[in-house]
Protein backbone atom coordinates (compact mmCIF):
# COMPACT_ATOMS: atom_id res chain seq x y z
CA UNK A 1 0.00 0.00 0.00
CA UNK A 2 1.24 3.25 -0.89
CA UNK A 3 -1.68 5.37 -1.66
CA UNK A 4 -4.14 6.66 0.68
CA UNK A 5 -7.86 7.19 -0.52
CA UNK A 6 -10.07 8.97 2.00
CA UNK A 7 -13.67 8.20 0.89
CA UNK A 8 -16.06 11.84 1.90
CA UNK A 9 -19.02 11.60 3.09
CA UNK A 10 -21.54 15.12 2.04
CA UNK A 11 -24.94 15.88 1.97
CA UNK A 12 -25.68 18.01 -1.09
CA UNK A 13 -21.75 19.04 -0.99
CA UNK A 14 -21.75 19.71 2.39
CA UNK A 15 -18.81 17.54 4.07
CA UNK A 16 -19.40 15.88 7.09
CA UNK A 17 -17.01 16.85 9.85
CA UNK A 18 -15.69 12.94 10.11
CA UNK A 19 -14.84 13.20 6.42
CA UNK A 20 -12.64 16.16 6.96
CA UNK A 21 -10.71 14.10 9.68
CA UNK A 22 -9.79 10.94 6.91
CA UNK A 23 -8.97 13.63 4.35
CA UNK A 24 -6.39 15.46 6.08
CA UNK A 25 -5.34 11.72 7.49
CA UNK A 26 -5.22 10.49 4.42
CA UNK A 27 -2.14 12.80 3.77
CA UNK A 28 -0.46 11.94 6.71
CA UNK A 29 -0.42 8.15 6.17
CA UNK A 30 0.62 9.39 2.29
CA UNK A 31 3.72 10.83 3.37
CA UNK A 32 4.66 7.93 5.49
CA UNK A 33 4.19 5.89 2.67
CA UNK A 34 5.57 7.99 0.11
CA UNK A 35 2.32 8.01 -1.72
CA UNK A 36 -0.53 10.39 -2.91
CA UNK A 37 -3.39 11.53 -0.84
CA UNK A 38 -7.12 10.83 -2.95
CA UNK A 39 -10.12 11.81 -2.20
CA UNK A 40 -13.68 10.35 -3.86
CA UNK A 41 -16.52 12.57 -3.25
CA UNK A 42 -19.99 10.65 -5.21
CA UNK A 43 -23.67 11.97 -5.82
CA UNK A 44 -25.61 14.64 -6.30
CA UNK A 45 -23.06 18.06 -4.74
CA UNK A 46 -20.09 16.14 -5.43
CA UNK A 47 -18.64 19.13 -7.66
CA UNK A 48 -19.54 21.53 -4.87
CA UNK A 49 -18.29 19.08 -1.86
CA UNK A 50 -14.74 19.23 -4.22
CA UNK A 51 -14.26 22.69 -3.81
CA UNK A 52 -14.15 22.29 -0.55
CA UNK A 53 -11.65 19.82 -0.61
CA UNK A 54 -9.16 21.92 -2.15
CA UNK A 55 -8.73 23.51 1.34
CA UNK A 56 -7.15 20.16 2.75
CA UNK A 57 -3.74 18.95 1.65
CA UNK A 58 -5.00 16.36 -0.93
CA UNK A 59 -3.59 15.27 -4.60
CA UNK A 60 -6.44 14.53 -6.44
CA UNK A 61 -9.71 15.59 -5.70
CA UNK A 62 -12.40 12.64 -7.62
CA UNK A 63 -15.84 13.28 -8.27
CA UNK A 64 -18.35 11.15 -9.34
CA UNK A 65 -22.31 13.39 -9.76
CA UNK A 66 -24.08 9.65 -10.20
CA UNK A 67 -26.50 9.62 -8.05
CA UNK A 68 -26.77 5.87 -6.86
CA UNK A 69 -27.47 5.17 -3.19
CA UNK A 70 -23.81 3.43 -1.30
CA UNK A 71 -23.58 1.53 -4.74
CA UNK A 72 -22.28 4.68 -7.03
CA UNK A 73 -19.99 5.42 -4.32
CA UNK A 74 -18.68 2.23 -3.96
CA UNK A 75 -17.89 2.17 -7.65
CA UNK A 76 -16.13 5.29 -7.21
CA UNK A 77 -13.80 4.34 -5.03
CA UNK A 78 -13.26 1.20 -6.63
CA UNK A 79 -12.88 2.99 -10.00
CA UNK A 80 -10.09 5.57 -8.03
CA UNK A 81 -8.12 2.16 -5.99
CA UNK A 82 -8.05 0.56 -9.46
CA UNK A 83 -6.32 3.59 -11.22
CA UNK A 84 -3.82 4.84 -8.56
CA UNK A 85 -2.86 1.45 -7.43
CA UNK A 86 -2.26 0.16 -4.10
CA UNK A 87 -4.19 1.97 -1.55
CA UNK A 88 -6.10 2.44 1.96
CA UNK A 89 -9.08 3.06 2.14
CA UNK A 90 -9.89 5.71 5.25
CA UNK A 91 -14.21 6.03 5.78
CA UNK A 92 -15.68 7.42 8.66
CA UNK A 93 -16.59 5.38 11.60
CA UNK A 94 -20.63 6.10 10.51
CA UNK A 95 -23.38 4.54 9.03
CA UNK A 96 -23.14 5.67 5.29
CA UNK A 97 -18.50 5.22 6.14
CA UNK A 98 -19.17 1.68 7.14
CA UNK A 99 -21.83 0.66 4.23
CA UNK A 100 -18.87 2.09 1.70
CA UNK A 101 -15.95 0.62 2.93
CA UNK A 102 -17.19 -2.76 3.76
CA UNK A 103 -18.76 -3.34 0.62
CA UNK A 104 -15.59 -2.30 -1.07
CA UNK A 105 -13.77 -4.59 0.83
CA UNK A 106 -16.06 -7.24 0.24
CA UNK A 107 -15.52 -6.31 -3.63
CA UNK A 108 -11.70 -6.27 -3.75
CA UNK A 109 -11.05 -9.00 -0.83
CA UNK A 110 -9.29 -7.13 1.17
CA UNK A 111 -8.84 -6.38 5.16
CA UNK A 112 -11.09 -4.21 7.08
CA UNK A 113 -10.54 -2.58 10.63
CA UNK A 114 -13.54 -0.60 12.33
CA UNK A 115 -12.92 2.40 14.31
CA UNK A 116 -9.51 3.01 13.81
CA UNK A 117 -8.37 5.52 16.48
CA UNK A 118 -4.68 5.52 15.12
CA UNK A 119 -1.97 4.47 12.79
CA UNK A 120 1.15 2.58 12.46
CA UNK A 121 3.32 2.38 9.17
CA UNK A 122 5.95 0.17 8.56
CA UNK A 123 8.18 -1.35 5.63
CA UNK A 124 4.98 0.27 3.59
CA UNK A 125 2.60 -2.34 5.75
CA UNK A 126 0.15 -0.31 7.62
CA UNK A 127 -1.28 -1.37 10.87
CA UNK A 128 -4.79 -0.02 12.56
CA UNK A 129 -5.15 0.28 16.32
CA UNK A 130 -7.98 -0.33 17.58
CA UNK A 131 -9.69 -0.46 21.36
CA UNK A 132 -11.99 -3.53 21.60
CA UNK A 133 -14.36 -4.34 24.31
CA UNK A 134 -15.26 -0.56 25.07
CA UNK A 135 -11.52 0.40 25.50
CA UNK A 136 -10.33 -2.61 28.04
CA UNK A 137 -7.73 -4.05 25.23
CA UNK A 138 -6.01 -1.93 22.34
CA UNK A 139 -5.98 -4.18 19.75
CA UNK A 140 -3.29 -3.52 16.17
CA UNK A 141 -4.09 -5.26 13.19
CA UNK A 142 -2.09 -5.44 10.21
CA UNK A 143 -3.64 -5.12 6.85
CA UNK A 144 -2.04 -7.67 4.68
CA UNK A 145 -2.22 -9.91 2.08
CA UNK A 146 -4.09 -7.49 -0.48
CA UNK A 147 -3.05 -4.58 -2.90
CA UNK A 148 -6.10 -2.61 -0.78
CA UNK A 149 -7.27 -2.29 2.65
CA UNK A 150 -9.72 -0.18 4.54
CA UNK A 151 -9.89 1.23 7.99
CA UNK A 152 -12.98 3.11 9.32
CA UNK A 153 -11.91 6.09 11.28
CA UNK A 154 -13.54 6.96 14.71
CA UNK A 155 -14.94 10.25 14.11
CA UNK A 156 -13.58 13.14 16.77
CA UNK A 157 -10.16 11.02 17.08
CA UNK A 158 -8.63 12.09 13.92
CA UNK A 159 -7.77 16.35 13.54
CA UNK A 160 -9.30 17.79 10.34
CA UNK A 161 -6.40 20.81 9.46
CA UNK A 162 -7.18 23.38 6.58
CA UNK A 163 -3.54 22.92 4.79
CA UNK A 164 -4.53 23.33 0.86
CA UNK A 165 -2.34 20.62 -1.54
CA UNK A 166 -2.41 20.48 -5.27
CA UNK A 167 -6.05 19.44 -4.64
CA UNK A 168 -6.64 18.70 -8.68
CA UNK A 169 -10.17 18.05 -9.52
CA UNK A 170 -10.84 14.88 -11.56
CA UNK A 171 -14.13 13.41 -12.85
CA UNK A 172 -14.84 9.96 -12.48
CA UNK A 173 -17.05 9.16 -16.14
CA UNK A 174 -20.84 7.80 -14.94
CA UNK A 175 -20.85 4.05 -15.08
CA UNK A 176 -24.11 4.03 -16.54
CA UNK A 177 -25.23 1.48 -14.33
CA UNK A 178 -28.36 0.63 -13.02
CA UNK A 179 -29.53 0.87 -9.18
CA UNK A 180 -30.23 -2.28 -7.42
CA UNK A 181 -31.54 0.03 -4.70
CA UNK A 182 -34.66 3.01 -5.19
CA UNK A 183 -34.32 5.73 -3.07
CA UNK A 184 -37.93 6.69 -2.23
CA UNK A 185 -38.36 9.82 -0.09
CA UNK A 186 -35.94 11.20 2.50
CA UNK A 187 -37.84 12.60 5.80
CA UNK A 188 -35.69 14.64 8.40
CA UNK A 189 -37.60 14.60 11.91
CA UNK A 190 -34.89 16.47 13.78
CA UNK A 191 -32.99 19.42 13.23
CA UNK A 192 -29.62 18.49 11.63
CA UNK A 193 -27.37 18.84 14.42
CA UNK A 194 -24.25 16.64 15.38
CA UNK A 195 -25.15 13.24 16.40
CA UNK A 196 -23.22 12.12 19.48
CA UNK A 197 -20.48 10.35 17.58
CA UNK A 198 -19.20 13.44 16.60
CA UNK A 199 -19.49 15.48 18.89
CA UNK A 200 -16.73 16.60 20.80
CA UNK A 201 -18.75 17.38 23.70
CA UNK A 202 -21.41 15.05 24.96
CA UNK A 203 -24.14 15.64 27.73
CA UNK A 204 -25.42 12.53 29.21
CA UNK A 205 -29.02 11.29 30.83
CA UNK A 206 -29.90 8.45 32.44
CA UNK A 207 -32.50 7.16 34.44
CA UNK A 208 -31.77 9.90 37.34
CA UNK A 209 -33.38 12.11 34.80
CA UNK A 210 -36.93 10.46 35.77
CA UNK A 211 -38.86 11.27 32.14
CA UNK A 212 -38.24 12.43 28.61
CA UNK A 213 -38.67 16.22 29.18
CA UNK A 214 -34.70 16.86 31.08
CA UNK A 215 -33.10 15.67 27.57
CA UNK A 216 -34.82 18.54 25.49
CA UNK A 217 -34.60 21.10 28.06
CA UNK A 218 -31.84 21.02 30.82
CA UNK A 219 -29.49 18.38 28.93
CA UNK A 220 -30.21 20.02 25.73
CA UNK A 221 -29.37 23.39 27.14
CA UNK A 222 -25.92 22.16 28.71
CA UNK A 223 -24.57 20.52 25.21
CA UNK A 224 -25.70 23.50 23.23
CA UNK A 225 -23.96 25.80 25.31
CA UNK A 226 -20.88 23.20 24.50
CA UNK A 227 -21.89 23.37 21.03
CA UNK A 228 -22.08 19.38 21.99
CA UNK A 229 -24.44 16.61 21.64
CA UNK A 230 -27.26 15.07 23.99
CA UNK A 231 -26.38 11.33 24.80
CA UNK A 232 -28.34 8.66 26.52
CA UNK A 233 -27.99 5.32 28.67
CA UNK A 234 -29.51 2.75 27.45
CA UNK A 235 -31.61 2.56 30.54
CA UNK A 236 -33.15 6.22 29.15
CA UNK A 237 -33.54 4.65 25.77
CA UNK A 238 -35.43 1.45 26.76
CA UNK A 239 -37.60 3.53 29.04
CA UNK A 240 -38.77 5.43 25.98
CA UNK A 241 -37.43 8.89 27.30
CA UNK A 242 -35.16 9.25 24.21
CA UNK A 243 -34.42 7.80 20.68
CA UNK A 244 -31.99 5.14 19.88
CA UNK A 245 -29.78 7.08 17.99
CA UNK A 246 -28.85 9.19 21.17
CA UNK A 247 -27.64 5.71 22.81
CA UNK A 248 -24.17 5.52 24.35
CA UNK A 249 -22.94 2.11 25.18
CA UNK A 250 -22.45 -1.84 24.10
CA UNK A 251 -26.13 -2.07 22.13
CA UNK A 252 -25.58 2.18 21.21
CA UNK A 253 -22.91 3.90 20.12
CA UNK A 254 -18.94 3.65 21.49
CA UNK A 255 -18.09 7.11 21.18
CA UNK A 256 -15.02 9.70 22.61
CA UNK A 257 -15.48 12.87 22.78
CA UNK A 258 -13.00 15.25 24.73
CA UNK A 259 -15.40 15.60 27.30
CA UNK A 260 -18.15 13.27 28.50
CA UNK A 261 -20.86 14.77 31.22
CA UNK A 262 -22.94 11.82 32.62
CA UNK A 263 -26.06 12.92 34.39
CA UNK A 264 -27.84 11.07 36.23
CA UNK A 265 -26.06 7.95 34.98
CA UNK A 266 -24.81 5.35 37.63
CA UNK A 267 -21.97 3.88 35.16
CA UNK A 268 -23.15 -0.12 34.88
CA UNK A 269 -20.73 -1.74 32.68
CA UNK A 270 -23.03 -1.43 29.76
CA UNK A 271 -22.50 2.12 29.48
CA UNK A 272 -19.05 1.83 30.04
CA UNK A 273 -18.44 0.21 27.54
CA UNK A 274 -20.09 3.16 25.19
CA UNK A 275 -17.80 5.82 26.91
CA UNK A 276 -14.63 4.90 28.68
CA UNK A 277 -12.37 6.16 25.39
CA UNK A 278 -13.43 9.81 26.37
CA UNK A 279 -10.43 12.59 26.89
CA UNK A 280 -12.35 13.68 30.34
CA UNK A 281 -15.19 12.29 32.37
CA UNK A 282 -17.27 14.36 34.93
CA UNK A 283 -20.20 12.73 36.28
CA UNK A 284 -23.31 14.30 38.13
CA UNK A 285 -25.01 11.72 40.08
CA UNK A 286 -27.26 11.88 43.75
CA UNK A 287 -25.29 8.73 44.72
CA UNK A 288 -21.73 9.77 45.50
CA UNK A 289 -20.84 5.73 45.72
CA UNK A 290 -22.22 5.39 42.19
CA UNK A 291 -20.15 2.36 39.84
CA UNK A 292 -19.37 5.81 37.45
CA UNK A 293 -17.26 7.44 40.82
CA UNK A 294 -14.65 4.78 39.82
CA UNK A 295 -13.99 6.09 35.85
CA UNK A 296 -14.76 9.44 36.34
CA UNK A 297 -12.31 11.97 36.33
CA UNK A 298 -15.00 14.53 38.30
CA UNK A 299 -17.86 13.06 40.27
CA UNK A 300 -20.07 16.07 41.60
CA UNK A 301 -22.48 14.21 44.42
CA UNK A 302 -25.88 16.46 44.34
CA UNK A 303 -29.11 17.35 42.53
CA UNK A 304 -28.30 16.86 39.09
CA UNK A 305 -31.77 19.35 38.17
CA UNK A 306 -30.30 22.29 40.37
CA UNK A 307 -26.57 22.07 39.25
CA UNK A 308 -27.21 21.63 35.55
CA UNK A 309 -29.03 24.90 34.60
CA UNK A 310 -26.22 26.74 36.82
CA UNK A 311 -23.55 24.94 35.09
CA UNK A 312 -25.48 26.09 31.72
CA UNK A 313 -25.46 29.96 33.23
CA UNK A 314 -21.62 29.33 34.07
CA UNK A 315 -20.46 27.70 31.35
CA UNK A 316 -22.06 30.57 28.67
CA UNK A 317 -20.60 33.37 31.29
CA UNK A 318 -17.60 31.61 30.57
CA UNK A 319 -17.72 31.30 26.30
CA UNK A 320 -19.00 34.82 26.23
CA UNK A 321 -15.77 36.02 27.81
CA UNK A 322 -13.54 34.76 25.57
CA UNK A 323 -15.92 35.47 22.59
CA UNK B 1 -40.72 -17.19 1.40
CA UNK B 2 -37.39 -18.53 2.79
CA UNK B 3 -36.09 -16.04 5.50
CA UNK B 4 -32.55 -16.54 6.81
CA UNK B 5 -31.57 -14.55 9.85
CA UNK B 6 -27.65 -14.46 10.75
CA UNK B 7 -26.31 -14.67 14.46
CA UNK B 8 -23.65 -14.41 16.49
CA UNK B 9 -22.42 -15.51 20.04
CA UNK B 10 -20.97 -13.16 22.68
CA UNK B 11 -19.86 -12.60 25.79
CA UNK B 12 -22.36 -11.58 27.95
CA UNK B 13 -22.75 -8.25 27.70
CA UNK B 14 -23.36 -7.59 31.08
CA UNK B 15 -20.01 -8.93 32.35
CA UNK B 16 -17.34 -6.94 33.29
CA UNK B 17 -14.60 -8.69 31.59
CA UNK B 18 -10.83 -8.96 32.29
CA UNK B 19 -7.85 -10.12 30.15
CA UNK B 20 -5.27 -12.10 31.69
CA UNK B 21 -1.93 -10.09 31.95
CA UNK B 22 -0.18 -13.14 31.09
CA UNK B 23 -2.07 -14.59 28.10
CA UNK B 24 -3.48 -11.36 27.00
CA UNK B 25 -6.23 -13.06 26.42
CA UNK B 26 -9.93 -12.33 27.37
CA UNK B 27 -10.80 -14.22 30.56
CA UNK B 28 -13.71 -16.47 29.55
CA UNK B 29 -14.10 -18.33 32.79
CA UNK B 30 -17.49 -16.96 34.37
CA UNK B 31 -18.10 -14.66 31.45
CA UNK B 32 -21.37 -16.68 29.93
CA UNK B 33 -21.88 -16.45 26.15
CA UNK B 34 -24.96 -14.88 25.21
CA UNK B 35 -26.79 -14.64 21.70
CA UNK B 36 -25.74 -11.20 20.54
CA UNK B 37 -28.46 -8.72 21.81
CA UNK B 38 -28.65 -6.97 18.20
CA UNK B 39 -29.29 -10.45 16.43
CA UNK B 40 -32.66 -10.58 18.40
CA UNK B 41 -34.31 -7.93 16.83
CA UNK B 42 -33.10 -9.48 13.69
CA UNK B 43 -35.09 -12.73 14.33
CA UNK B 44 -38.19 -10.93 15.53
CA UNK B 45 -38.30 -8.86 12.59
CA UNK B 46 -37.89 -12.00 10.57
CA UNK B 47 -40.88 -13.73 12.96
CA UNK B 48 -43.25 -10.68 12.26
CA UNK B 49 -42.50 -11.03 8.62
CA UNK B 50 -43.36 -14.05 8.59
CA UNK B 51 -46.25 -14.27 10.94
CA UNK B 52 -47.67 -11.19 8.12
CA UNK B 53 -47.05 -12.84 5.18
CA UNK B 54 -48.73 -16.08 6.67
CA UNK B 55 -47.74 -17.87 2.69
CA UNK B 56 -45.68 -20.60 4.57
CA UNK B 57 -42.63 -19.12 4.73
CA UNK B 58 -39.86 -19.96 6.88
CA UNK B 59 -37.28 -18.20 9.24
CA UNK B 60 -33.59 -20.07 9.47
CA UNK B 61 -30.99 -19.62 11.94
CA UNK B 62 -27.53 -19.30 10.34
CA UNK B 63 -24.15 -19.27 12.29
CA UNK B 64 -21.08 -19.68 12.09
CA UNK B 65 -19.74 -21.00 15.33
CA UNK B 66 -17.54 -23.86 17.26
CA UNK B 67 -20.28 -26.97 17.63
CA UNK B 68 -20.41 -25.52 21.40
CA UNK B 69 -22.74 -22.75 20.49
CA UNK B 70 -25.68 -24.94 19.62
CA UNK B 71 -27.37 -24.10 22.79
CA UNK B 72 -27.59 -20.36 21.91
CA UNK B 73 -29.02 -21.05 18.33
CA UNK B 74 -31.46 -23.04 20.70
CA UNK B 75 -32.52 -19.85 21.67
CA UNK B 76 -33.33 -18.25 18.43
CA UNK B 77 -34.86 -21.53 17.50
CA UNK B 78 -36.98 -21.20 20.78
CA UNK B 79 -38.31 -17.60 19.82
CA UNK B 80 -40.10 -19.42 16.89
CA UNK B 81 -37.79 -19.67 13.92
CA UNK B 82 -37.98 -22.86 12.16
CA UNK B 83 -35.09 -24.56 11.87
CA UNK B 84 -30.80 -23.24 11.69
CA UNK B 85 -27.68 -24.31 10.04
CA UNK B 86 -24.45 -23.93 12.11
CA UNK B 87 -21.17 -23.53 10.17
CA UNK B 88 -18.51 -25.08 12.70
CA UNK B 89 -15.46 -25.98 11.20
CA UNK B 90 -11.79 -25.88 12.67
CA UNK B 91 -10.83 -23.72 8.87
CA UNK B 92 -12.92 -21.05 10.27
CA UNK B 93 -11.93 -20.50 13.75
CA UNK B 94 -10.21 -16.51 14.09
CA UNK B 95 -11.50 -15.16 10.79
CA UNK B 96 -10.85 -11.52 10.14
CA UNK B 97 -14.39 -9.75 8.84
CA UNK B 98 -12.95 -10.61 5.49
CA UNK B 99 -12.83 -14.24 6.12
CA UNK B 100 -16.10 -14.22 8.03
CA UNK B 101 -17.87 -12.52 4.98
CA UNK B 102 -16.41 -14.80 2.72
CA UNK B 103 -17.10 -17.83 4.93
CA UNK B 104 -20.85 -16.52 5.91
CA UNK B 105 -21.60 -15.82 2.70
CA UNK B 106 -21.21 -18.96 1.01
CA UNK B 107 -23.18 -21.11 3.48
CA UNK B 108 -26.28 -18.63 3.35
CA UNK B 109 -26.03 -19.26 -0.51
CA UNK B 110 -26.09 -22.60 -0.41
CA UNK B 111 -29.69 -21.79 1.31
CA UNK B 112 -30.92 -19.94 -1.69
CA UNK B 113 -33.14 -17.59 0.74
CA UNK B 114 -35.36 -14.94 -0.86
CA UNK B 115 -34.24 -12.19 2.47
CA UNK B 116 -31.29 -12.33 4.86
CA UNK B 117 -32.03 -10.77 7.82
CA UNK B 118 -28.94 -9.60 10.12
CA UNK B 119 -28.54 -7.15 13.29
CA UNK B 120 -26.80 -3.57 12.38
CA UNK B 121 -23.32 -5.06 14.79
CA UNK B 122 -21.99 -7.50 17.29
CA UNK B 123 -21.66 -6.07 20.95
CA UNK B 124 -17.77 -7.63 20.70
CA UNK B 125 -16.32 -6.55 17.09
CA UNK B 126 -18.95 -3.80 16.69
CA UNK B 127 -18.05 -3.18 13.38
CA UNK B 128 -21.34 -3.49 11.90
CA UNK B 129 -19.46 -4.26 8.27
CA UNK B 130 -20.97 -7.27 7.94
CA UNK B 131 -24.32 -6.90 6.49
CA UNK B 132 -22.91 -4.75 3.84
CA UNK B 133 -19.48 -7.02 3.39
CA UNK B 134 -22.21 -10.21 2.80
CA UNK B 135 -24.65 -8.13 0.76
CA UNK B 136 -21.53 -7.77 -1.70
CA UNK B 137 -20.74 -10.99 -1.85
CA UNK B 138 -23.76 -12.61 -2.38
CA UNK B 139 -24.23 -10.04 -4.77
CA UNK B 140 -27.80 -9.21 -4.18
CA UNK B 141 -28.74 -5.42 -2.62
CA UNK B 142 -27.99 -4.37 0.84
CA UNK B 143 -30.26 -2.52 2.52
CA UNK B 144 -29.15 -1.21 6.11
CA UNK B 145 -29.86 0.18 9.25
CA UNK B 146 -34.17 -0.82 8.78
CA UNK B 147 -36.24 0.28 11.64
CA UNK B 148 -39.04 -1.15 9.65
CA UNK B 149 -39.31 -3.23 6.51
CA UNK B 150 -42.17 -4.98 4.49
CA UNK B 151 -42.26 -7.25 1.53
CA UNK B 152 -44.92 -6.85 -1.27
CA UNK B 153 -44.26 -7.99 -4.80
CA UNK B 154 -41.40 -9.30 -5.00
CA UNK B 155 -39.73 -5.86 -3.54
CA UNK B 156 -38.47 -5.51 0.67
CA UNK B 157 -38.94 -2.04 1.47
CA UNK B 158 -36.98 -0.86 4.44
CA UNK B 159 -36.91 2.71 6.53
CA UNK B 160 -33.76 3.57 6.85
CA UNK B 161 -32.34 5.45 9.98
CA UNK B 162 -30.37 8.14 9.34
CA UNK B 163 -28.46 10.92 11.64
CA UNK B 164 -31.53 13.18 11.41
CA UNK B 165 -34.61 11.67 10.51
CA UNK B 166 -35.19 8.34 8.00
CA UNK B 167 -35.06 7.64 4.38
CA UNK B 168 -37.41 5.18 2.30
CA UNK B 169 -34.85 2.77 0.03
CA UNK B 170 -36.12 -0.08 -1.87
CA UNK B 171 -34.91 -3.17 -3.95
CA UNK B 172 -36.53 -6.37 -5.66
CA UNK B 173 -35.18 -9.99 -3.67
CA UNK B 174 -33.63 -11.44 -2.68
CA UNK B 175 -31.48 -8.96 -0.79
CA UNK B 176 -29.77 -8.33 2.96
CA UNK B 177 -31.31 -6.56 5.37
CA UNK B 178 -29.86 -5.47 8.92
CA UNK B 179 -32.19 -4.16 11.29
CA UNK B 180 -31.65 -1.92 14.11
CA UNK B 181 -32.90 -1.69 18.04
CA UNK B 182 -35.72 0.79 16.63
CA UNK B 183 -37.66 -2.21 14.75
CA UNK B 184 -39.06 -4.17 17.44
CA UNK B 185 -39.43 -5.15 20.81
CA UNK B 186 -38.02 -9.09 20.50
CA UNK B 187 -40.31 -11.67 22.21
CA UNK B 188 -39.00 -13.98 24.44
CA UNK B 189 -39.33 -17.51 24.15
CA UNK B 190 -42.36 -19.06 25.25
CA UNK B 191 -42.23 -22.71 27.16
CA UNK B 192 -43.81 -24.06 24.26
CA UNK B 193 -41.50 -22.48 21.88
CA UNK B 194 -38.82 -23.84 24.66
CA UNK B 195 -39.90 -27.39 24.37
CA UNK B 196 -40.29 -27.31 20.28
CA UNK B 197 -36.84 -25.80 20.06
CA UNK B 198 -35.49 -29.09 20.60
CA UNK B 199 -36.87 -31.02 18.30
CA UNK B 200 -35.88 -28.48 15.78
CA UNK B 201 -33.08 -29.60 13.32
CA UNK B 202 -30.15 -28.01 13.37
CA UNK B 203 -27.91 -28.84 10.58
CA UNK B 204 -24.00 -28.84 10.87
CA UNK B 205 -21.92 -27.89 7.75
CA UNK B 206 -18.18 -28.00 7.49
CA UNK B 207 -16.21 -26.01 5.39
CA UNK B 208 -15.88 -28.82 2.36
CA UNK B 209 -19.73 -29.04 2.39
CA UNK B 210 -20.04 -25.11 1.39
CA UNK B 211 -17.26 -25.33 -0.77
CA UNK B 212 -15.05 -22.97 0.57
CA UNK B 213 -12.25 -22.43 -1.80
CA UNK B 214 -10.19 -19.91 -0.32
CA UNK B 215 -8.10 -19.60 3.01
CA UNK B 216 -10.29 -18.14 5.81
CA UNK B 217 -9.39 -18.20 9.49
CA UNK B 218 -7.10 -16.81 11.53
CA UNK B 219 -3.91 -17.57 8.57
CA UNK B 220 -6.32 -16.45 5.58
CA UNK B 221 -7.05 -13.05 7.91
CA UNK B 222 -6.15 -10.20 6.16
CA UNK B 223 -6.95 -7.81 8.92
CA UNK B 224 -4.17 -9.39 10.99
CA UNK B 225 -3.83 -9.32 14.83
CA UNK B 226 -0.37 -7.97 15.63
CA UNK B 227 -0.57 -6.83 18.86
CA UNK B 228 -2.88 -6.69 21.97
CA UNK B 229 -2.35 -4.39 25.03
CA UNK B 230 -3.91 -3.15 28.10
CA UNK B 231 -4.35 0.61 28.52
CA UNK B 232 -3.40 1.75 31.87
CA UNK B 233 -6.21 1.92 33.90
CA UNK B 234 -8.24 5.51 34.48
CA UNK B 235 -7.09 6.89 37.34
CA UNK B 236 -10.09 7.60 40.11
CA UNK B 237 -11.36 10.85 39.99
CA UNK B 238 -11.92 13.11 42.76
CA UNK B 239 -15.88 12.99 44.40
CA UNK B 240 -17.11 16.47 45.56
CA UNK B 241 -19.80 16.42 47.40
CA UNK B 242 -22.56 19.45 46.49
CA UNK B 243 -25.65 19.88 48.48
CA UNK B 244 -25.29 23.54 46.95
CA UNK B 245 -25.95 23.92 43.89
CA UNK B 246 -24.15 26.71 42.64
CA UNK B 247 -21.03 25.17 44.60
CA UNK B 248 -21.29 22.04 42.41
CA UNK B 249 -21.51 23.79 38.98
CA UNK B 250 -18.75 26.42 40.37
CA UNK B 251 -16.50 23.24 41.09
CA UNK B 252 -17.17 21.45 37.69
CA UNK B 253 -16.61 25.12 35.70
CA UNK B 254 -13.39 24.98 37.66
CA UNK B 255 -12.34 21.48 36.74
CA UNK B 256 -13.24 22.50 33.13
CA UNK B 257 -10.93 25.51 33.42
CA UNK B 258 -8.09 23.92 34.46
CA UNK B 259 -8.30 21.77 31.69
CA UNK B 260 -9.07 24.33 29.33
CA UNK B 261 -12.82 23.26 28.48
CA UNK B 262 -13.40 26.46 29.19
Amino acid sequence: MKNVIAYIEHKHGTIRRSSLEAATQARAIADQLGGKAHAVVAGDGAQQAAETLKKYPLDQIHVMEEERFIDGAVDAVEAVAKSSGPSLVLVGNTMIGRDVGSRFAARVDCGINADVVDFKTEGGEVSCVMPKLGGLVITTCKLTGSDYGVAAIRPNVFAAKETPGAGEIVQIPSSGKASTVTVEDEVEEAAAELGVEEASVVVSGGRGMGGPEPFTTILKDLADAFGGAVGASRAAVDAGWVSHGHQVGQTGKTISPQLYIAVGISGAIQHKVGMRTSETIVAINKDAGAPIAEFADLLVAGDAFAIVPELTKLVRDAKAVHA
Amino acid sequence: MKILVTVKLVPDTNADKRIDPATKRLVRTGVETVLNPFDEYAIEAALQLKEKLNDGSTVTIVSMTPASGKEIVRKALAMGADDAVMLSDDAVAGSDLWGTAVALAATIKAQSPDLVVTGTQSTDAISGDLPGMLAEKLGIPGLTYARKLEVDGGRVRVQRETETGYMTVSAPLPAVVSVTKSANEPRYPSLKGIMGAKKKEIKQLAAADIGLTVAVGTDGAKAQLTDLATPPARAKGHVIQAPDAAEGAKAIVQFLKDRKFL
